[in-house]
């Protein structure tokens, strides 16, 4: 097909579109889902029953702030990303919050340590943790996966790894809020871990859920069906 | 009026004119951007063919075409396109790579002998009627490309001008039907 044709096919194929809102705006819309699919799921699963208490412990606070904000800024970028000709600086913006988080979680095992000594770092199996963190994280997973693409699949691996970080930060700010597991160490291996093991599995996933193959074709089927 | 706005905001002009579904400032703006992109993608790729470098352009207003909600009218149309443009050709150079990999340059060989080893693989595969059979159940395009291209003895630039598949589309169906038709003969 000559370039003049597809230009006229492509004119022809010219429907109105709604341009996307800009990614806060998007970010603001998938969080007001997320929280609400995470408010369900917590409920469900029974808060537990010293939140009360915890809400007032300074270290559960920040920690659960950078949980929360690691989630939502993952999730901006994860929609910058998706912008053509959008600042790629934007994409640092969440490892401000991560850094807060795996910091704070890092310093919470230096204290246990001077504390209680080498007691203090005890590490015992959690293996409710990767499996909750995907429950919680799996309707904002399925959400941010749609909206994401709707926009171009400029970077499909790294949109992948901040749509997962996204979901998994807030599946682990969720988790926090019904499973009593507040020991530093635990937190950071089977928790953050699993916040990573996410991330890592969704980048992976990046180029079957966002490719340009897949979205030219589509408009390629319809000029040649139009011809 | 028109000529009040530089180049910049026409472009955007159109674009935004072109979302809210108007298809003759669409196909304006497409065809005053394709020269710009024809002449970018030729700076940054001067080893390619013309006909390489048209599928990229192609590529490139598919893309544009199918992303084309991303454009926000609040900002710059050119720092968007040439992203979309970018992108494109890292990825086509990626798939380059990939495809090459995969591939095995053979120089011609003049003269094969029948107590070749090479010969005897052949031999499994000449039976007309199993071969004709299996160029009939093919996808439609593939046996199109296998007829023009291997029957027919045809250049990529002929296929496609007859056809009107690009090159790009030529050579991925002559190669997947390549591949079934292997398997199908080879499995019997």
């Amino acid at each position: 097909m000559d370039t003049n044709t597809l230009i006229r096919q492509l004119g022809a194929e010219g429907e109105p579109v709604r341009p996307l809102a800009r990614p806060w705006a998007r970010t603001v819309a998938w969080l007001a889902f997320g929280a609400v699919y995470v408010a369900a799921v917590v409920i469900m699963m029974t808060p537990r029953s010293d939140l009360l208490l915890k809400v007032s412990e300074s270290r559960y606070l920040v920690e659960q702030c950078a949980a929360l904000l690691t989630g939502i800024a993952a999730a901006g970028a994860a929609f910058a990303s998706v912008i053509p000709g959008m600042n790629r600086r934007l994409l640092l913006v969440p490892l401000v919050p991560l850094a807060v988080w795996v910091g704070s979680l890092g310093q919470g095992c230096l204290l246990d340590w001077v504390q209680f000594g080498a007691g203090g770092l005890s590490l015992q199996p959690d293996w409710l943790c990767f499996p909750a963190i995907a429950l919680v994280g799996a309707g904002p997973a399925v959400t941010i996966a749609w909206m994401i693409r709707r926009g171009a699949p400029l970077s499909p691996h790294l949109t992948a790894a901040l749509g997962g970080l996204a979901a998994a930060g807030l599946g682990n700010f969720g988790l926090r809020l019904f499973h009593p597991q507040d020991a530093s160490l635990m937190v950071l291996v089977w928790q953050f871990g699993s916040v990573f093991i996410l991330s890592i599995l969704a980048a992976l996933s990046g180029r079957y859920v966002l490719n340009w193959q897949s979205v030219t074709n589509r408009v390629r089927a319809r000029a040649v069906v139009g011809r | 009026m028109q000529k009040q706005f530089p180049v910049e905001q026409r472009f955007a002009v159109l674009m935004k004119a072109a979302q809210a579904g108007d298809t003759s400032a669409y196909v304006q703006l497409l065809e005053e951007i394709t020269p710009r992109l024809r002449q970018a993608i030729r700076r940054q790729r001067m080893f390619l063919d013309p006909s390489d470098i048209e599928d990229l352009v192609q590529d490139v207003l598919l893309s544009l075409h199918a992303v084309r909600a991303t454009y926000d009218p609040e900002r710059p149309f050119m720092p968007w396109l040439f992203a979309i443009m970018k992108n494109r050709m890292a990825d086509s150079a990626r798939r380059q790579i990939r495809v090459s990999a995969h591939e095995l340059q053979v120089d011609d060989l003049a003269v094969t002998f029948s107590d070749n080893p090479e010969n005897i693989d052949e031999e499994a595969y000449r039976d007309p009627e199993a071969l004709r059979l299996a160029i009939d159940r093919l996808p439609q395009a593939q046996r199109q490309a296998i007829d023009m291209l291997k029957l027919r003895e045809l250049s990529l630039k002929e296929a496609s001008a007859v056809s009107g598949m690009s090159i790009g589309a030529l050579k991925v169906s002559v190669h997947r039907a390549m591949a079934t038709l292997r398997k199908v003969l080879k499995d019997g």
